[in-house]
């Protein structure tokens, strides 16, 4: 272990994802200072790696960015990326996070992100960016815009020949580099620590992630943004420019079976976003959006939908019970339509989507700070009608989809709410 | 450029802390080394698809495409503009010739 580094700020923010952005300028820019904590290795949480947004279809990297840059310029944001929370504990009526910045295997400060390293590793390995897609090296930098840029080495897939180190400029691969421990005090704690999406695993009747043109909606983001995997819309078996693609709604909510019986609020509107944006890059495709009922409910979401059925997009209500696949790859769905002919049908799709939900990205309980947690995991508000962010833990505070699941714009007015609720909470100290 | 003798060193040590390369990890990079130069290989041929080039390979399907996007994001192979199910890829000029 290297040497205790200590930090003192108004408020600690757990995650970097939108909300934690926000959350961390909107009180830094009212004059208190913040310690922004995320285990990625980049700033910018999901939202980083999505293509486009919902209902206005702006890009999603020109909205996180311009965040992204301000938080990491920030004269009053220290940020630690690629570090873990280990615990919270209060003392008083001051918080002291232990908190590990683990080895990147590199040193931070002399590296001038010239990528040589990465250009000499022999070793490719799937890109976890990337949802497996696409590949990267065993020392590279996380993605074209991440912040910060410095490379991450993984030393279980390092072969060690020196190559990086031979090739570093300016001598900063450090192979046996350790965890550095980081202690922050702080007044207030906002937790923004996201979601995870249902595991591919999670349904046996959908394949359990070995059928390979049956994807995560995260990875179909990857395949519409422009510097993805393939550079274009390509199904992962076998490089072919899909003819047929189709949605399956609720593949990891409002399923009692899998123990998400909520809903997850974004899953329609990202697959007729998703759609929308499939028939803009392959204008001959079939898409299919099989659902149990379109859940339209914010700001323009209602027109968004709308005109995603004026461009063709087909929507079944039906329920998807089963997928298997061919010879040749292409997932073969099993449905029963809800409307009309109810009987049971087989239809071959070429790429198939499963909508999943939205699970809990961090069980928050292990920090023991009295925030209470809901049946499913997400954060318990004192009174939602009063605050969308003061939970039960006097200085905790919550900000987005940590609470349950919700879009990016609710998300945003959120971490606005959780920033303006600390800074009171401060204030009042 | 680290100093020949200091990162002897650094990886000797690492041997010790660590103990040696998995042999898991040898055979998969030997694995990886041999498709891409097979992949490379077939490509000397022409523009190709992912299918073709795996059965040129020897690889599964989407063992290939992998292999390709890993060699076309690290700037060996390009893509080739045109129309058809199926994409085409080609050597970047001055690569692997």
């Amino acid at each position: 272990m290297r040497e205790l580094e200590k930090i003192e700020v108004d408020t600690l923010v757990v995650g970097s994802g939108i909300a934690g952005l926000q959350a961390a300028l909107d009180l830094a820019d009212q004059g208190y200072s913040v310690a922004i904590v995320e285990k990625a290795p980049s700033i910018g949480g999901k939202m980083i790696s999505l293509s486009k947004v919902f209902p206005t279809l702006d890009c999603a990297s020109c909205i996180t960015t311009p965040r992204m840059a301000s938080v990491s310029h920030h004269p009053r944001i220290k940020t630690l990326t690629y570090s873990t929370v280990d615990a919270i504990k209060r003392e008083g009526k001051t918080f002291t996070a232990s908190v590990t910045r683990k080895p990147r295997y590199i040193d931070e400060k002399e590296c001038i992100s010239c990528k040589r390293c990465e250009e000499v590793c022999p070793v490719y390995l799937p890109d976890e960016y990337e949802q497996g897609l696409g590949a990267k090296k065993t020392i590279s930098i996380p993605f074209t815009n991440a912040i910060p840029q410095l490379p991450v080495m993984h030393p279980e897939h390092c072969i060690r020949c020196g190559a990086c180190a031979r090739a570093c400029p300016k001598d900063c691969i450090e192979f046996l580099q350790e965890p550095a421990p980081v202690e922050i005090k702080a007044k207030a704690v906002i937790l923004a620590t996201g979601y995870e999406t249902t595991p591919m695993t999670a349904k046996k009747q959908y394949g359990l992630g070995k059928l390979p043109n049956v994807i995560s909606p995260m990875a179909a983001e990857r395949l519409l943004a422009p510097h993805g995997p393939y550079g274009r819309v390509l199904r992962p078996s076998d490089g072919m420019v899909p003819g047929s693609i189709a949605y399956v709604q609720c593949a990891g909510s409002r399923d009692k079976s899998i123990g998400v019986p909520y809903c997850s609020r974004v899953c329609c509107m990202y697959a007729i976003k998703q759609a929308i944006l499939l028939s803009g890059s392959l204008p001959i495709a079939d898409i299919t959006i099989y659902y149990m009922d379109i859940r339209a409910f914010g700001k323009g979401y209602e027109q968004f939908y709308n005109n995603a059925r004026a461009m063709g997009i087909n929507f079944v209500k039906a329920k998807v019970a089963r997928i298997t696949e061919d010879e040749k790859h292409n997932p073969i769905l099993r449905i029963e339509r809800q409307e009309g002919d109810s009987a049971p049908a087989e239809v071959k799709h070429e790429l198939v989507v499963l909508s999943q939900g939205l699970l809990p990205g961090c069980d928050v309980s292990k920090f023991n700070l009295g925030a209470g947690l809901n049946d499913f995991g997400f954060v318990q508000l004192s009174d939602e009608t009063v605050s969308s962010a003061v939970t039960a833990g006097a200085g905790v505070f919550a900000a987005g989809v940590v609470k349950g699941p919700r879009d990016i714009p609710d998300s945003v007015v959120d971490a606005g709410s959780a920033a303006m609720e600390a800074a009171s909470y401060i204030r009042k100290l | 450029m680290a100093d020949a003798k200091k990162l002897a060193e650094q990886l000797k040590k690492l041997n010790e802390l660590r103990g040696p390369v998995p042999q898991e990890l040898r055979d998969r990079v030997a694995a990886q080394n041999k498709a891409q130069k097979a992949i490379l290989d077939a490509l000397k041929e022409g523009p190709k698809t992912a299918p073709e080039l795996a059965a040129a390979a020897g690889l599964p399907e989407d063992r290939a495409l992998w292999y390709l996007v890993g060699l076309r994001k690290y700037g060996k192979i390009s893509d080739v503009a045109g129309r058809g199910d199926y994409p085409k890829y080609e050597l970047k000029a001055g690569e692997a010739k």
